[in-house]
């Protein structure tokens, strides 16, 4: 029971609840009582929802050991491949589909650069993001596209009970069957290994490749899916779309406890460094402070959870050394 | 004043194991001291510390007296310390004289004076009487060369001391004279030698005094001239060696062939052909490079196969990947531990249930109370020690993790005809190395097929029915063990 209790305030998930807790219990003070209220929650989880997606798709592929720096020009390009073909009549539902695979082909693309041209994650992510961004330019002509659609807006603008956005009911629905994938299943057990050391698990029967690819085309797809809500909740495919947000997505994996080399983390710990990062920036605002300090802050925080992991890390360490 | 380098009581601890334990020894400039030991002895840990590469646990040097504490190979080189490792260190797309001088390169206003670099660097050149030209990029020399480069570099530096690790294995007889000749030269010179070496013959060439360690700790030292090889080797590995082999319970029932290998290639290995029973335990001698991780890794469809046939159980096969290889029942537990068998920041269930995860799946999830039966089964058909198999791989001493890859592949879920073992017990302490002969003649008993591949000729002697030496890739030989000695073996390795 000791010892249950003892790793349990030894896990990160803990100390980021924690940090969480803090967080809000700080600023609820300095914005005297504005961050708790009915409207300002309302606020956070709609922001939540889009960053949910993004962090889904980043996470797990860096707990496989790689990352995706293309997801915010993958989620721009789809939202918008979604506005074009609505704009042309299709169905929402068909259009969706279509924005989903020509987002998947982005992830194709990189997966094949990544795995069988042996190019650098970050050199062939960073090129693909800039590919996608220009399509994503050219099917708009420069210009943003309408996207009204009864169902899409439907979902995008509306909440249940008024208060818990029907977006954010779609990205926790996400994130639980993701946790589901990654801690019940094969496939899961596969990514963590991978990510712990990809050449361990080939020699031990597990394929590294074909989870690669998966992955990278999973990240495209959660990029599609995040931009195209954001879209939906503003009812217009913009040219600015997510440009950028994969560093929203990394910080917030990150944040959550997913590690930058592969094989460790989870996705509730994902969703902690979500609200971490969303209920610190939106307390940031409630305070008065301007959105250049926000950026600042938001690097700072994610400073301080890698030297805190490190510290973790070398304690560990140090248990394990004088434990013999 | 001749110079003096000294240990007092060094330790170094690593999670799980006790690299070194209380090494104390001292030598001075003009002499050439060898530190001998078996693998995993220690050697190149201390070096390392001597480096400034890593830091001690416990102890202090002293260089000419003075305590030293390089808190950086920088640190060290400054103060006179240059150590020549067994790996490389060079920057390939870089010329011979920018490689000497890497990190201290003659400045002239604010860039590289390139011709004092490169009339130093021909200078010493020279001076080891050598063939090259100093603007040779290092990519296009031998290996051999490359290795005389680092030798130069670190002489560049005007060391006060100097540290082999190993400078012989891959050189040319021509080439090791060169070495001895500028290696006396340093001598006289009243340079402080620290000289690592398996080979007995140079040795007792080069040296003046022996410093033995064994499992991290010092055993003993002696002059060269009272030294002889049978000493030395007793020192090394400690005389129950002999009785551990005699007293293994070995496997005498062999079955059908399981393997055979024909005429096998690829860009490492040459025509290599050799068949394995059920029950029998090849070994694969022979010195490190010769091919043997190559050929098994082929075998195991690690590597790509240009030519050759692999006929598993009479059926001739062609894996595409590791995944085809274990499917069909052949296992490897691969040379490197850390490197290529664990998954060290997951824990020893996870890892000892990666190749059966297919099997453990109950509908769409996996059945941890079966998985948790897996692993306790491995934890106590080979007695890792932990408290509980939630334990991280990289926590457990080498011993406990080579015996987690082991019960990986003979849990009672894999159906393995065939194990291929690449030096098993490096790094592993003497006790524990014992326990794990005796699992593999244990393996062998249930009709698995074994190849065991070790550098230290007695443990393949002692543990192999049949034993095959390799050289540059080709099989030079094959003996039983009762006819195999340390000397056939060798003259086959060296061929």
């Amino acid at each position: 029971m000791k010892a249950k209790l003892r790793r349990m305030t030894n896990s990160k998930l803990f100390t980021l609840t924690l940090l969480l807790i803090v967080i809000i219990v700080i600023f609820e003070i300095l914005s005297k009582g504005k961050l708790l209220s009915f409207k300002n929650i309302r606020s956070i989880l709609q922001s939540v929802s889009v960053v949910t997606f993004l962090a889904i798709g980043c996470g797990m592929l860096l707990m496989s050991g790689n990352t995706d720096l293309s997801l915010g020009g993958v989620g721009t390009l789809g939202p918008m491949v979604l506005a074009f073909c609505i704009a042309a009549g299709l169905p929402w539902y068909v259009a969706l589909i279509i924005a989903l695979i020509s987002c998947a082909l982005c992830g194709l693309g990189n997966a094949l650069m990544v795995n069988y041209l042996n190019f650098p994650t970050f050199i062939a992510t960073i090129a693909m993001a800039s590919i996608s961004q220009g399509i994503a330019y050219l099917i708009s002509g420069g210009k943003n596209i309408d996207m009204k659609d009864p169902t899409l807006n439907f979902i995008g603008t509306k909440r249940l009970f008024d208060f818990i956005p029907y977006t954010f009911i779609i990205a926790m629905v996400a994130l639980v069957i993701y946790a589901i994938i990654l801690r019940k299943t094969k496939f899961g057990r596969s990514i963590l290994l991978v990510g712990g050391n990809a050449e361990a698990s080939r020699l031990a029967g597990l394929k590294p490749k074909k989870i690669s690819f998966i992955l990278f085309v999973n990240a495209s797809c959660m990029a599609c899916l995040a931009g195209s809500l954001m879209c939906a909740r503003v009812k217009t495919a913009t040219t600015a779309g997510l440009s950028g947000s994969q560093f929203t997505g990394i910080t917030a994996a990150i944040l959550g406890g997913i590690s930058f080399g592969g094989g460790t983390g989870g996705m509730m710990g994902a969703l902690v460094g979500i609200f971490i990062l969303n209920v610190f920036n939106n307390a940031m605002q409630l305070v008065g402070l301007s959105s250049y300090y926000q950026t600042v802050m938001s690097g700072v925080l994610l400073l301080v959870a890698l030297i805190y992991d490190k510290i973790m890390e070398n304690n560990r360490m140090h248990r394990a050394i004088t434990a013999k | 004043m001749a110079h003096s380098l000294e240990f007092k009581n060094i330790g170094k601890l690593y999670p799980g194991v006790k690299a070194l334990d209380d090494i104390s020894f001292r030598t001075e400039g003009g002499k050439v001291l060898a530190l001998m030991g078996e693998n995993g002895a220690g050697k190149s840990t201390l070096l390392k510390i001597l480096a400034g590469d890593i830091k001690q646990s416990e102890g202090i040097y002293l260089l000419d007296g003075k305590e030293q504490d390089f808190k950086n190979p920088h640190e060290a080189i400054l103060a006179g310390v240059s150590v020549i490792y067994q790996e490389r260190q060079m920057i390939p797309a870089l010329s011979v004289a920018e490689n000497i001088y890497a990190g201290f390169l003659p400045k002239k206003g604010g860039g590289i004076d390139r011709k004092t670099l490169y009339a130093n660097a021909q200078k010493i050149i020279d001076k080891f009487g050598l063939h090259m030209d100093a603007h040779t990029k290092v990519a296009r020399l031998s290996v051999a060369y490359q290795q005389m480069v680092e030798i130069m570099k670190a002489y560049s530096r005007n060391p006060t001391v100097i540290c082999f690790d190993e400078p012989t294995a891959s050189l040319s007889d021509a080439e090791i004279s060169a070495l001895f000749r500028i290696i006396s030269e340093l001598k006289e010179e009243g340079k402080i030698i620290l000289y690592v070496s398996h080979r007995m013959a140079e040795i007792f060439q080069v040296a003046d005094s022996i410093v033995v360690l064994k499992d991290g700790k010092y055993v003993t030292s002696m002059d060269v001239a009272d030294a002889s090889e049978e000493k030395l080797i007793r020192a090394m590995v400690g005389r129950d060696i002999g009785d551990t082999y005699a007293n293994l319970k070995r496997n005498d029932k062999y079955g059908d062939v399981v393997l055979e290998v024909k005429n096998l290639n690829n860009a490492k290995v040459h025509d290599v052909s050799l068949t394995i029973r059920r029950g029998e335990v090849v070994g694969l001698a022979g010195l490190v490079g010769a091919g043997r991780t190559e050929l098994v890794r082929a075998i195991f469809a690690a590597d790509k196969v240009t030519s050759g046939e692999i006929i598993l159980d009479g059926q001739p096969v062609h894996f595409k990947s590791p995944h085809d290889a274990i499917k069909a029942g052949i296992a490897l537990c691969p040379e490197d531990r850390k490197e290529q068998g664990l998954v060290l920041f997951r824990s020893i269930r996870e890892n000892t249930t990666m190749p059966v995860l297919s099997e453990l799946k109950k509908g769409a999830f996996l059945d941890k109370k079966k998985e948790k039966e897996i692993a306790q089964e491995a934890i106590e058909k080979y007695d890792i020690r932990t408290d509980t198999m939630e334990k991280l791989t990289t926590q457990l001493s080498g011993g406990n993790q080579q015996k987690v890859i082991l019960g990986r592949w003979t849990n009672s879920l894999m159906k393995t005809k065939l194990l291929i073992l690449d030096e098993p017990t490096k790094g592993i302490d003497v006790g524990t190395k014992a326990e794990i002969y005796q699992m593999v003649c244990d393996i062998a008993s249930q009709g698995i097929g074994v190849i065991f591949i070790s550098s230290e000729t007695p443990e393949v002697i002692g543990v192999a029915d049949t034993i095959y030496v390799m050289h540059n890739g080709r099989i030079t030989g094959q003996l039983k063990r009762e006819e195999a000695t340390e000397e056939k073996i060798l003259a086959l390795a060296m061929d």
